[in-house]
């Protein structure tokens, strides 16, 4: 196989999932934010999708595990290993070190701040800057951020939900909150812990969450067979989950999502604001995939909301318009003056 | 000499305070070509490229993981 010449790189590093877009060529990695290690000695078995499939389906040794938790690194050098790994992968080594762009939540601590261009320096790194995630999922959601009018993209990932007013190619207002689509699993999986007596792992609540989940009550509903394990017996068990138990599991999270949306409407000056009402809000992220949820905001804010055509690529596809045009946009980064 | 060697060195140094205070205070005009060239740079013609290199290129893996948060 033909390994390609490292050139500068944009990285969207989510608590899901992990994309590269590569300057001049595009994405060319999609893959689960996992990494599967060798617990007795700490090697690495797998990362991304393969290390994915494991998770709560190892023996002992074995730990899947995802290094990020919230947006923020939880494991330090994990990360600097799974960034490591993605990084040759798409070819950097140790002599063909590229200048790479990170997106990351902007409510994002200065410790962690330096934890992530740390990872990616000693990952192979020849310079790394950060750019907020909402404001790259503008720009990758082609939204008109050029022009003095009010721009409001909601950015829903797995561990974080951004809601930022932008305008003129500057965040104006700001809203973050550390929730997202992997909470809405906790809550379904400890839903079914409660109410129904039965275990059941990630995966399978996001299974749930995927099949019948919804934020709001959707005209075709189905209910769904889930098994698992039985607390009290200890033998695999069938229960079936109605659409408005989940509704019911998940109402916390998408409350709270809800909830941050308003307050960074409520932010924004009055000028910007009229322009939501004829211009509407951008969905970005795989949490904005709920079925409803855009509905749902939509009811609460009388805004009108619209999905972005690319919700899952949008971040990484900013940051890589950032890479691409990197002597022009350096002044985006965060730390950089505005 | 040494007269004219130190005044040369006075002089040099001089030119050099006043090279790096000038630096160091910057043009107004930098200012505003900055922030032109980045409002360029995020125009949508300037936007159009990026989106089309959408299209799967070879080393893009195109599975479903079903993981589908980011």
């Amino acid at each position: 196989m033909m390994v390609p010449m490292a050139r500068d790189l944009a990285i969207d590093l989510g608590t899901a999932n992990t994309l590269v877009y590569m300057k001049g060529r595009g994405i060319v990695l999609n893959e689960p934010s996992v990494i599967a290690l060798n617990r007795q000695t700490g090697e690495v078995l797998a990362t991304g999708r393969e290390a994915w499939q494991m998770i709560g389906r190892t023996p002992g040794y074995i730990v899947a595990v995802r290094p990020l938790r919230g947006g923020a690194i939880t494991d330090f050098e994990i990360t600097e290993r799974m960034i490591r790994l993605l990084l040759q992968r798409v070819g950097v080594s140790r002599f063909t070190r590229p200048k790479v762009v990170i997106c990351v939540p902007s409510a994002i601590t200065e410790v962690e701040r330096r934890a992530v261009t740390d990872a990616a320096r000693r990952a192979g790194a020849a310079d790394a800057n950060l750019i907020e995630q909402p404001m790259a999922a503008a720009i990758g959601a082609d939204l008109p951020i050029d022009e003095p009018v009010g721009n409001m993209v909601i950015d829903i990932g797995g561990g974080t939900s951004e809601t930022a007013v932008i305008s003129l190619g500057g965040i104006v207002a700001l809203e973050a909150v550390r929730v997202g689509s992997f909470d809405i699993d906790a809550a379904i999986q400890n839903y079914v812990r409660r109410e129904h007596g039965i275990a059941i792992g990630e995966r399978t609540a996001e299974e749930i969450k995927v099949a019948i989940g919804s934020a709001d009550p959707t005209p075709d509903e189905n209910q769904a067979e889930v098994r698992g394990r039985d607390l009290m017996t200890g033998l695999p068990k069938t229960v079936i989950l109605t659409p408005e138990e989940v509704r019911y599991a998940i109402e916390d999270v998408v409350s709270s999502i809800v909830a941050s949306v308003i307050r960074c409407l409520s932010k924004a000056p009055p000028e910007l604001s009229q322009d939501f009402l004829v211009r509407g809000m951008y969905l970005v992220g795989g949490g904005g995939l709920l079925r409803g949820l855009a509905e749902r905001i939509e009811r609460e804010t009388e805004v009108p909301v619209k999905m972005s055509n690319v919700p899952l690529e949008a971040v990484v596809l900013g940051a890589g318009h950032v890479i691409e045009h990197y002597e022009a946009l350096k002044g985006m980064f965060m730390g950089a003056r505005r | 000499m040494p007269v004219v060697v130190g005044a040369i060195v006075v002089l040099l140094a001089l030119a050099a305070f006043f090279v790096l205070a000038a630096r160091r205070r910057g043009h107004p005009s930098d200012d505003i070509d900055s922030f032109r060239r980045q409002i360029d740079a995020l125009s949508p013609e300037a936007r159009r490229q990026t989106s089309e290199r959408m299209k799967p290129s070879d080393g893009r893996s195109t599975d479903d993981d079903g993981a589908n948060g980011t």
